[in-house]
């Protein structure tokens, strides 16, 4: 073991050695030769002029070594006489296994005697109720793939169907109580506005024939190229929202182009689960990786560079407990579409996945806000589920008060060492009181710097404000999701709930420097509205992004680089806030030309297919389809069904993933509405200058 | 320097004056270094092979004859001596396949081949792999094998124990090895297709 160690620290110096790029031996190196040299001189001096007086000293070495050597062989010896013995445990240890799993399966010892342990204990496996019930918790867990038509659109009686089948546990309890709940009529009906405000929504056909109405998004632009001459700094917060996927998800599967603004890249790329080892030690890892990108027409010399930051994981028992605070949306609006239906499942969802330390409180608004239930633990998860099945919604949306109310109730229920969330559930309207979303976004700024912080999670589409909806969880330190079917709730609260309740780190920025000797101009894919100021990014009390546990952020740049030279391309700093201590740390990670180089030259015309990650491909694809969505400036040129035909050369990779079919199939719907449109990305005027 | 004065240095060398030889060595050793990567473009043999130099150079100063040149030229002499002798060596050693991948898998039982480090490509692949790498192993592994830093002076640097140097550098030469393996089989799987 040791010569094997001595061995990969010889090799791996002798690596890392070639790395270094000056022609010049280290200081450390030389100093210590120059001593060794004169030492070595010095006593070569004395030995010349005294050799006779050293001859005792002379002697020293021989002996030295004859002890050396008897103790090795002393060794060896010893090992050699334990050996046998050692074997001989080792067998008596497999002994006892096999016995007991011959107690276990009530096999006779005799029979399962000489048999190796590891058969048996395949046999152990393949007895049948063991298998049964794995198989039945695998049948459980599976989550639906295929039709997506079926599994995403979703109808009232459907919702109510499934509710019924899949929590009939509860059901009876909760059927008791809401009854008894209905007979108190205690189902919480909205009151009547202040000042008799009027119901917000009148009509159900969408003005303008637009697919539907009063939906709220807004343009941030698209990044333009900057020369690194003028700037070589890029810095961003880090962002990993992925409501904008799902927004969009849900236009296309409706029938509908969505709207460019709707579009946001980095949500698209960051909707995807990439294969980022997570780290062991630190928080975050920076993974780069660069090739040369073909993308619609004019290209030349161009590059993309995939920036992935993974987070530390923390594993579900790990997770701290939390003390949740629901504000729901009770209005008129939530009636349409069955949305507060889709709330009430994803929350009984949610219950169901907490452990019995968690808390619970609920506040909802309508035409007023209100506190429906304080905080409880979950042990009483009866009474939770109760509260949560009597709401009915109706009125208008007084969202400030519901929202004040949840932080109240959040305030006063706090708890040091808890995960203190806000999650509001609504379409994103406030229609009553201040409606300008300023006076809540600075109620929640202040209450996330005590600690409690947001979710915003949005549903239903017509009618839904997307702009408010991130800001409030951009503002609130927490995070933004769009709901747009079960499945995606379960994505949110079941697979990932530690992620999206557990906070690794806060206010991540992202500083990019390239090397002007090397990178031309370089343009940032996505991230238009998380801009930092550069010179803001080592400034602490600027707000930056919150990474949960697990989570990944890619970001992708393209660049241009100057012909033939070679280095240092970029150096990314990640700086971030413990999410405990608050004490930022910075660290950064570098990528040069001759990383990616040497596969681009050689694999220039198949690069795509075969000298690139997965990962890298998948990122690729998913902002190509955003660009060509959004109608990039820079798409022009670009073919949607090209961009498809890379997809599916994915999903032939990984034919299972429920993702990437989803992708496949969003883009070649989309690939058709755009042909029936007559849209071709060739035409540039239907682009947006940058 | 007059010549009375290069005549008395190099005397001083003859005789194993300590100052003179910390003068003549400091100022080789980069010329030495460079002599030999110009040959062997591999920075771990370029060293040892100056160790060599100068304690062949150390242990022989008494045959070292003034009236015959300069010592620098004494020195180059040793030095292109050395260069014979690793030449003769590779001469006698079976010729290796220069490709990396087939190496990294025993990396941890053999030592690599001098001539497989003396390619470009694996400067490159070591890059790479090394660019992978978490910022805090990249950074301990340049400063302890580039820049020759001991365990101590890192510990100092980055203001954490010596004893979390030492199994930091365990964790980032395993990292690497990882990485290497990782990369040298999808260049293997690369070449199939």
């Amino acid at each position: 073991m040791k010569r094997k160690d001595e061995n990969l620290e010889k090799n791996i110096s002798r690596l890392v050695k070639l790395t270094g790029d000056s022609n010049e031996p280290s200081k450390a190196f030389s100093e210590s030769l120059i001593n060794d040299a004169l030492s070595e001189l010095s006593e070569s001096a004395d030995g010349r002029q005294q050799q006779t007086k050293h001859k005792f000293t002379r002697t020293k070495w021989p002996r030295i070594l004859a002890y050396a050597a008897s103790i090795i062989i002393i060794c060896g010896v010893v090992i050699a006489l334990t050996m046998p013995t050692l074997q001989k445990a080792k067998t008596e240890v497999g002994w006892s296994r096999a016995d007991k799993i011959a107690l276990e399966q009530g096999i006779p010892r005799k029979e399962i005697a000489g048999k190796p342990v590891v058969a048996l204990e395949r046999a152990k496996e393949s007895v049948p109720q063991v298998w049964d019930e794995s198989s039945a918790k695998l049948a459980k867990d599976r989550r639906p793939v295929s039709g997506p038509r079926d599994s995403y659109t979703l109808s009232a009686p459907e919702i109510t169907n499934v509710t019924a089948g899949e929590v009939s546990s509860t059901l009876s309890e909760i059927r008791v109580k809401g009854e008894r709940a209905r007979r108190l009529g205690s189902c919480y009906k909205p009151e009547p506005g202040p000042g008799g405000y009027p119901m917000a929504h009148g009509g159900t056909t969408p003005p303008n024939g637009e697919a539907f109405d009063g939906v709220f998004f807004k343009n941030y632009g698209v990044n333009p190229f900057v020369d690194t001459e003028d700037d070589h700094l890029s810095t961003f917060a880090t962002d990993v929202d992925t409501g904008s996927y799902t927004i969009v998800r849900r236009f296309l599967h409706d029938g509908h182009l969505p709207p460019e603004k709707a579009v946001r890249v980095e949500e698209f790329v960051n909707y995807f689960k990439y294969d980022y080892p997570a780290p062991q030690e630190d928080v975050f890892k920076v993974y780069a990786e660069a090739a040369p990108w073909k993308f619609g027409t004019g290209r030349k010399n161009s590059y993309l560079l995939r920036l992935g930051l993974k987070a530390m994981q923390v594993h579900e028992e790990n997770r701290k407990p939390a003390v949740l605070t629901f504000v729901i949306d009770v209005s008129g609006s939530m009636n349409r579409e069955n949305r507060l239906g889709l709330v009430k499942k994803a929350l009984r969802m949610l219950v169901e996945r907490l452990r019995e330390e968690d808390r619970i409180g609920i506040a909802v608004y309508g035409s007023r806000g209100r506190k429906i239930m304080d905080h409880k633990r979950l042990d009483e998860k009866a009474e939770i589920l109760a509260t949560i099945e009597s709401l009915c919604a109706g009125g208008s949306t007084y969202a400030e008060e519901g929202i004040r109310i949840g932080y109240e109730m959040a305030e006063s229920a706090y708890r040091k060492g808890y995960i203190n969330r806000v999650i509001l559930c609504s379409d994103g309207v406030a229609n009553v009181g201040q409606t300008g979303a300023d006076a809540i976004l600075e109620v929640i700024k202040k209450k996330a710097e005590k600690g409690i912080t947001l979710s915003a999670i949005g549903f239903g589409m017509g009618n839904y404000n997307d702009v408010l909806m991130e800001r409030l969880g951009d503002k609130g330190n927490g995070h933004y999701a769009y709901v747009d079917t079960i499945a995606e709730a379960r994505r949110i609260f079941e697979d990932n709930l530690t992620g999206t309740l557990q906070v690794v780190a806060r206010d991540v920025k992202v500083q990019v420097d390239f090397n002007p000797k090397v990178v031309r101009s370089y343009r940032l894919i996505g991230y238009e509205n998380r801009d930092v100021p550069d010179e803001k990014f080592r400034d602490d009390k600027y707000d930056g992004g919150e990474v949960g546990a697990g989570h990944s952020v890619t970001a992708l740049y393209e660049l241009k680089l100057w012909p033939g030279k070679e280095g240092t391309v970029a150096t990314t700093y990640v700086r971030y806030k413990d999410a405990d201590t608050m004490v930022a740390t910075e660290f950064n990670s570098s990528i040069a030309t001759e990383d990616f180089m040497p596969l681009a030259e050689k694999k220039i015309d198949t690069w795509f297919e075969t000298a690139l990650s997965f990962d890298f491909r998948l990122a690729t694809v998913a902002a190509e389809f955003a660009e060509i969505l959004r109608k990039s400036y820079w798409a022009k040129g670009a073919k949607l069904s090209d961009t498809l035909h890379r997809a599916q050369a994915l999903l032939h990779e990984r034919s299972g993933d429920a993702d990437i079919i989803e992708l496949v199939d969003l883009i070649s719907k989309a690939n058709q509405l755009m042909k029936d449109a007559n849209i071709e990305p060739g035409e540039t005027d239907t682009f947006h200058e940058p | 320097m007059t010549d009375e004065l290069e005549q008395r240095s190099w005397a001083g060398v003859a005789k194993g004056d300590a100052d003179i030889w910390r003068e003549l060595i400091s100022r080789e050793i980069p010329q030495l270094y460079g002599m030999f990567m110009r040959r062997w473009p591999n920075p771990s043999l370029a060293e040892e092979l100056v160790q060599k130099t100068v304690f062949d150079a150390v242990r022989g100063c008494g045959s070292y004859d003034p009236s015959k040149g300069s010592p620098e030229e004494w020195l180059f002499g040793i030095a292109r001596n050395n260069i014979r002798l690793e030449m003769r060596k590779r001469a006698s050693r079976p010729s290796v396949d220069g490709d990396i991948s087939s190496y990294v898998e025993a990396i941890d039982s053999e030592a690599l081949p001098d001539e497989v480090l003396e390619q470009k490509e694996t400067a490159m692949v070591v890059r790479a792999a090394l660019s992978r790498l978490e910022s805090k192993e990249q950074a301990v592994l340049r400063a302890k094998y580039i820049e020759g830093l001991s365990a101590r002076d890192i510990a100092g640097r980055i203001g954490i124990t010596e004893k979390a140097v030492h199994s930091l550098l365990y964790r980032a030469r395993n990292s690497l090895r990882r990485e290497l393996k990782r990369m040298t089989s999808l260049d293997k799987q690369e070449q199939k297709l």
